[in-house]
């Protein structure tokens, strides 16, 4: 079984599923960071700060997807 | 192959050799990444010395309110004050540092001046974050003032039941105990390479772009070079809550308060 897969396909197939994560982990923490805002607003800016540390730290999968697109 | 022209655009993953330092090579990443921290160093050297009480400086004024800003920031995080102000030199240099490597990719000229190395075409700048070694040597600069503050906090029997805790003949705690270990050698990577990863990302990603959209390159990059600043400036700052955040951790005492810490500490001295 030697078939020739096109590369452009498997790189197609990286980004698609590789955002389905992170879309998914950003949403949550919109959602939750609404949710927040709208119970208690006068720590907004606490809420925010937090939230932009996580949003970080989902968003690194999204790199390592575009990395491990854009370096193969 | 249907698109050939990505791998031809973006660079590639290791940072390139410009000449040699006798057995050790000198790569682009290094140059911009002086070039980067001396501007910084002048900037805030220029910035320290024009600060008075009443500053006349505009240059002075804003330094001082952004130190002022990361400081509160810091204060926050850790509790208290003097603590912060302990941790404080590392933190805002590991912010600032990065800040600046991370932007000066975005430059003009940063891909495009090139060099010739051995006949062969090679980018003179090129932007410190976006070598893996940079980062790594960040992140272990970081975790190393974490794990020297936390022995030197709770002393090497704390430093230990701080991963194994509880009743060690159970395993179940000593399962956990590797666990912890295990993801204390994973932070290094985590830390290292989540930087890397997205500022190398949103530089290939800029340049697919740019690739993809012909002649207007121009007008196309320009929103994702706003979400690029705004990726610099987040992974700044995550890279600096990060490292405040483990020191936090390592340093306080399971179980109790900063307050309780504060109280043993002249005892223990």
């Amino acid at each position: 079984m030697a078939t020739q897969i096109d590369p452009a396909l498997i790189k197609g197939l990286t980004i698609g599923l590789g955002a389905i994560g992170p879309a998914i982990g950003v949403g949550l923490i919109g959602a939750a960071v609404v949710g927040a805002v709208g119970r208690n607003p006068e720590i907004q800016g606490k809420i925010l700060s937090t939230a932009f540390i996580m949003i970080g730290l989902v968003d690194a999968v999204l790199a390592f997807v575009l990395l491990i697109l854009f370096t193969t | 192959m249907l698109i050939p022209f990505f791998a031809n655009v973006a660079e590639p993953l290791a940072a390139e050799k410009l000449f040699n330092i006798g057995p050790l090579p000198f790569t682009n990443t290094m140059l911009y990444g002086l070039i980067a921290a001396i501007s910084v160093l002048s900037l805030f050297g220029l910035g320290a010395k024009a600060s008075q009480l009443w500053p006349k400086s505009r240059l002075a004024f804003w330094v001082e309110s952004f130190v002022e800003l990361v400081l509160n920031l810091m204060t926050e995080s850790f509790g208290d004050r003097k603590k912060a102000l302990r941790f404080f030199p590392l933190l805002i240099c590991l912010f600032v540092f990065i800040l600046a490597g991370n932007l000066s990719g975005l430059l003009p000229g940063v891909g495009s001046l090139t060099l010739n190395v051995n006949g062969q075409h090679t980018s003179l700048l090129r932007a410190f974050t976006t070598d893996l070694n940079s980062t790594l040597a960040m992140a272990v600069v970081s975790l190393t003032t974490v794990h020297v503050y936390a022995l030197r906090e709770l002393g090497l029997i704390g430093r230990i039941r701080h991963y194994f805790a509880g009743n060690l003949l159970n395993p179940m705690n000593i399962f956990i105990g590797l666990n912890e270990v295990f993801g204390e050698v994973l932070r290094l990577v985590t830390l290292s390479l989540r930087l890397f990863g997205v500022i190398y990302g949103g530089e290939a990603l800029v340049h697919a772009i740019s690739a993809l959209a012909g002649n207007f390159g121009w007008a196309a990059t320009l929103p994702i070079m706003f979400l690029e600043i705004f990726f610099s400036i987040v992974q700044a700052y995550l890279f600096m809550m990060l490292t405040a955040t483990y020191l936090v951790m390592a340093t306080s005492h399971d179980g109790q308060g900063s307050e309780a810490a504060r109280r043993s500490a002249p005892a223990k001295a």
